[in-house]
């Protein structure tokens, strides 16, 4: 696991043999220790705007002693599997855009507000908790239901910007973003009691009833 | 309780008092929760007038990062208190980065914040880096500014030079659209319009 300080002196040190200013978006574990909701965590996930700030990343940490790694050994056969570099027990996961069935939105970069720069190279922008949220749901580990009762627990939620969030997820083509996120949330409720209050589980239930029929309209018209 | 729980509970200024209102526990108790805080690297102490101890508790205490906003709040005479800043790891900012940032923040109160910072530049080599081209004459018309209002540290004839502006440069706005009534010297001499009046440097007095 990775404690907030261990990773204060990875960015650092890979910031350092950064050639070119890089900026990236941090997500999961990492964006909510900048929050103070987690401890620690497991590795470093960044979503990048540009496979060539993705490169550039990468190569400063195979120059700071981390090692390229197959994304297939963790993410097996899923869509927009990531970059992965590793040193020991620190892995880092590099993304574009794309994080396995969601997108990275501009919404979603508008709402990373919380900026933490690195030396001179190297700045990151904690993904808001709302989205932070949204794309734990992208995943089917237990410690991301968890990870979710904790911010939901410890910070007031909106639930509007979470459940819109996933409205834009499915109009920038990620289907099951509604199907994933109301069902995160009865996963939730399920494990740690009625956290997700019922009327925003009526809405999700709502919404993906609506694209159903929308998609049996348009698949009949096709 | 768990730790990331006191910290949203807690986060902020408090006393032992206000702890103990807040979680509706005994005194005994109200320390044994500032007591873990303070372990995880949450918590800095001071002291208030009345021999109070003032506990101001943040994630930032642990996380042991600077601003800009820290820098100029240092040596401002009213600190500015800003909704979004970027907090920096592993450098110190210097007083020649904080005043280009202000400059460029686009913000009235940043800038008159930021003139205490001249009483402060020592290396007048990496302000000449930082700032360049019309940023450089905005430096100097401000350091004008900050002379009639305080004793600032002497600015050296070689920055004064390369930053004087040429006959075919044109005016430059610090902040779009606004002009001083007056400092219309110093906005004659370095083409710059100074986004300030005296009014707005009582501060200083």
């Amino acid at each position: 696991m990775i404690k907030i300080e261990e990773q204060e002196k990875i960015l650092l040190a890979i910031s350092k043999a950064l050639k070119k200013k890089a900026m990236a978006y941090a997500i999961g574990g990492t964006a909510m220790m900048f929050y103070g909701l987690k401890d620690a965590t497991k590795d470093i996930d960044l979503v990048f705007e540009s496979e060539e700030e993705r490169d550039i990343f990468k190569e400063a940490a195979i120059a700071a002693g981390f090692e390229s790694m197959d994304a297939i050994t963790v993410y097996k056969n899923k869509k927009n599997r990531p970059e992965m570099v590793r040193t020991g027990e620190v892995r880092i996961d590099l993304f574009v855009n794309d994080i396995i069935l969601f997108r990275f939105s501009g919404a979603m970069k508008e709402r990373a507000k919380k900026a933490y720069q690195f030396g001179d190279r190297l700045l990151l922008k904690a993904a808001d908790p709302h989205d932070i949220i949204l794309l734990k749901c992208a995943t089917d580990r237990a410690k991301d239901i968890e990870d979710a009762f904790n911010i939901i627990k410890n910070m007031k939620v909106d639930w509007n910007i979470i459940i819109e969030g996933a409205e834009n997820q499915v109009k920038l083509g990620k289907d099951i973003a509604l199907l994933d996120l109301g069902d995160f949330f009865e996963r939730i409720n399920k494990k740690e009691g009625n956290t997700v209050p019922a009327r925003v589980l009526d809405r999700i239930y709502t919404l993906l009833l609506k694209q159903i029929k929308a998609k049996k309209k348009a698949n009949k018209k096709g | 309780m768990k730790i990331i729980e006191l910290l949203k509970a807690l986060e902020g200024i408090q006393t032992i008092k206000s702890v103990m209102l807040l979680l509706n526990a005994d005194k005994k108790k109200a320390i044994y929760y500032v007591h873990r805080l303070r372990k995880a690297g949450y918590v800095k102490t001071s002291g208030a007038s009345n021999k109070t101890r003032v506990y101001h508790i943040s994630l930032e205490n642990r996380l042991q990062t600077q601003s800009y906003y820290d820098v100029i709040n240092r040596y401002a005479p009213i600190g500015i208190n800003p909704l979004e800043e970027t907090r920096i790891y592993g450098k110190e900012i210097t007083p020649e980065e904080a005043i280009v940032f202000a400059i460029k923040a686009n913000s009235v109160r940043v800038i008159i914040a930021a003139l205490a910072l001249f009483r402060k530049i020592r290396d007048w080599a990496l302000l000449s880096r930082l700032a360049k081209g019309e940023l450089k004459r905005q430096v100097c018309a401000l350091y004008d500014v900050a002379k009639t209002i305080m004793r600032v540290r002497k600015m050296p004839k070689r920055f004064k030079n390369t930053a004087a502006p040429h006959k075919e440069d044109k005016y430059a706005y610090i902040i779009p659209g606004l002009s001083s009534d007056n400092f219309k010297g110093i906005e004659k001499a370095w083409k710059v319009y100074l986004p300030l009046n005296k009014a707005d440097l009582e501060d200083y007095r």
